[in-house]
């Protein structure tokens, strides 16, 4: 196992200020993530909106600095060549010869993409931007035939296209510099399942042929499950559980996993459900203290009366309200699932 | 109880006429959650625009009938069709942050719909509890009127400053102070009938705390709060009929099988129809009773749920459920559209 990057305790907390500009609070969007990613395996992140998923991205591209922790990079990416294999204290020349290694597809490849700019240009933008400019005109073609588009596309704009061929516009630009890593964020959420197909067919495709590592972020089960080799579930910025991927899906640990595992709309009709009550914690955490307090007696205010019982390893407890009583399963400090 | 028959709806573009709807047949029965799966483009919204005919200009229906509970609706009258809009049928959108006013409080946009569809239960309880109907607004002009008004006291206590008689000044600043804080002045804050009734149905979609969601904006929800504040809009006009036009898209999974379930709750106790329109087959088959398929403008197949996802007959509706991941790591099948068409 040759680990590509290593996430050591990030963290990142954004301040939360009032209107004369002083912290009150802070947004915990990481709280102390540590992962490790594989060459050549496709690494999935699952969570909800809000959860921190999108945030790790931006630190392991060093798009936003982290509060604390460390990413650090193999030798195989960056060359022993440099001061540092420690992503914070790159300088900006290696930061660029850094960016080169790493690939980036988005959601919504119409937002990802100029609508002013011919795809010829935006294929090219990052060979012009790294001065790779010999031979480039044969370079994009070769590009576009990679990601199944030919010819005939350099010179049309973005809005001619579908969805999913904006898609692989967006993949042969992230492969333009040869990158050793693509992230993909949520890469097929906006497209209709036929052209997911499609999709992941390519980049299961190109994985091969490149020998590409994936970082791979998306909140459809189905689609993480097909693709992936390893998973971390990330829950308010922390990760509660990573393990392979059909090791999580057999037999999950955390009632979280659990939870998001059964939510999952499936075509088994006699499966058990837990269900989540309520939204998930704000990650916000008060500076002040009695703005904790407020904050915290809402909630106490909002929640009923939970009696604790002993059972089955987790927590169960006993809710009753409405004259109802069903068990329940602690997933975190104020945050239920139901267990039907 | 709504039965769409060979409906057929155009799209007048400038590249020339879009067929969106090509002779679409649906029959949806009593108490039952009847499915409109397909793919972007397919349809599905139009279809639901089409029976409440909320199509825009440029969309027109072009041949067949809509009959609700018996009753044709395709050629009725406007006012007949907004009674039917939120009295007979409900309807909850994608995307509840648009869908909701974001100026006006959940509970003056849930208000709205139970003055015009609920006038009589308003009566019934405010006659039965002896409260008043609707909130006392006598102090309220419009805003225009308002500003006036204050531009003169002002105008008022300027000149008389300036003439050094400003003790005259003093009951034209009396106005002014009185009108900024009129709500904290106004001692009627007892609950109204509407109100009752709106924290009423917000507690039918299981909301915690519906006197405080009720003053709150929109913004201040979370996206399955809003969905279950677009869920008891739909409800509040005691509708017989739900269309769901991709209720869940927009939301994450937990909260997705959150707000299936209150659906089909609700279902089950009010013994409503329900037609919900998904791209998703895994919603489907967790949800509903019987499905149609849809492509390009037809209804390609109908079947129990069962049925079509155990032995799907259509071409399109087989490629559709082997495009999905299920577990194993063979390479997926891409529908093939020639065959399809061919077919």
């Amino acid at each position: 196992m040759r680990a590509i990057l290593t996430i050591k305790n990030l963290r990142k907390h954004f301040p939360v200020k009032n209107a004369w500009g002083t912290d009150v609070a802070l947004v915990k969007a990481l709280d102390g993530v540590d992962l490790k990613i594989e060459a050549g395996k496709t690494f999935g992140i699952v969570g909800e909106s809000g959860c921190g998923k999108t945030t790790l991205m931006r630190t392991l591209l060093r798009l936003i600095e982290p509060t604390s922790g460390s990413v650090v990079i193999s030798e195989e990416i960056i060359g022993d060549k440099v001061s540092s294999n420690n992503l914070e204290e790159l300088t900006s020349q290696e930061l660029r010869k850094f960016r080169r290694q790493i690939g980036v597809v988005f959601q919504d490849p119409m937002g990802a993409l100029n609508p002013r700019m011919i795809i010829k240009d935006i294929v090219s933008e990052p060979l012009v931007i790294h001065g790779k400019t010999d031979n480039m005109r044969n370079r994009v073609i070769e590009l576009l035939n990679n990601v199944g588009l030919g010819e005939e596309h350099l010179y049309r704009y973005p809005h001619e296209f579908s969805g999913g061929q904006r898609q692989r516009i967006v993949i042969a630009r992230a492969l333009a510099l040869d990158p050793k890593i693509l992230v993909l964020d949520e890469p097929t959420s906006a497209l209709d399942v036929s052209v997911q197909a499609q999709i992941l067919n390519l980049l299961n495709d190109l994985q091969k042929k490149y020998n590409l590592t994936y970082i791979f972020i998306s909140h459809d089960l189905s689609v993480i499950e097909y693709m992936c080799d390893r998973l971390a579930v990330m829950y308010l910025g922390r990760v509660v559980e990573e393990a392979n991927t059909e090791e999580l899906f057999s037999n999950p640990q955390h009632p979280y996993t659990k939870a998001l595992l059964s939510a999952t709309p499936s075509f088994d009709k006699n499966k058990e459900k837990i269900m989540i009550l309520g939204d998930v914690p704000s990650p916000i955490t008060y500076l002040d203290e009695s703005k904790a307090k407020l904050a915290t007696e809402m909630t106490e205010q909002e929640k009923l009366e939970i009696k604790s019982i002993e059972g089955k390893g987790i927590e169960y407890i006993v809710r009753s309200s409405l004259n109802e009583v069903f068990p329940l399963v602690r997933i975190s400090g104020e945050h239920y699932a139901r267990v039907r | 109880m709504l039965e769409i028959k060979d409906l057929k709806t155009n799209f007048n573009t400038y590249d020339g006429v879009v067929k969106a709807l090509d002779g679409v047949n649906l029959k949806i029965k009593d108490g039952e959650i009847f499915g409109l799966v397909g793919e972007t483009g397919s349809g599905k919204s139009v279809t639901c625009y089409s029976a409440l005919r909320l199509l825009p200009k440029t969309g027109e229906i072009v041949g067949g009938s809509i009959v609700l509970n018996g009753e044709d609706i395709t050629n009725v009258s406007e006012k007949r069709l907004r009674e039917i809009r939120g009295g007979e049928i409900g309807i909850i959108f994608q995307d509840p942050l648009s869908a909701l006013n974001p100026v006006m409080t959940v509970n003056e946009q849930i208000g709205e719909i139970l003055v015009l569809h609920q006038n009589e239960e308003i009566e019934d309880l405010a006659s039965a509890k002896k409260i008043p109907a609707y909130k006392s607004e006598k102090w309220k002009a419009s805003p225009g009127v308002e500003f006036t008004i204050m531009a003169f006291c002002m105008s008022f206590i300027s000149l008389f400053v300036m003439l050094g008689q400003w003790r005259f000044s003093l009951p034209f600043l009396f106005v002014i102070v009185s009108m900024l804080f009129r709500n904290y002045l106004q001692k009627n804050n007892s609950a109204s009938a509407l109100d009752l009734l709106v924290i009423d149905a917000l507690s039918r979609v299981k909301l915690p705390n519906p006197e405080q969601i009720a003053s709150s904006y929109p913004h201040e929800l979370s996206g399955g709060m809003q969905q279950r504040v677009m869920i008891a809009m739909a409800l509040a006009g005691k509708a017989k009929m739900l269309i769901a036009d991709e209720p869940t898209t927009a939301l994450d999974v937990t909260i997705q099988a959150q707000i299936l379930q209150l659906i089909k709750d609700i279902q089950k106790e009010e013994n409503m129809s329900v037609l919900l329109i998904t791209h998703d087959l895994g919603v489907v088959a967790e949800t509903c009773e019987r499905v149609a398929v849809m492509y390009k403008g037809k209804i390609v197949e109908e079947a129990s749920v069962d049925e079509i996802f155990t032995n799907p007959k259509n071409e399109y509706t087989k490629g559709l459920l082997d495009a999905i991941p299920k577990g194993g790591k063979e390479r997926l099948k891409v529908p093939n559209l020639n065959e399809v068409e061919a077919s």
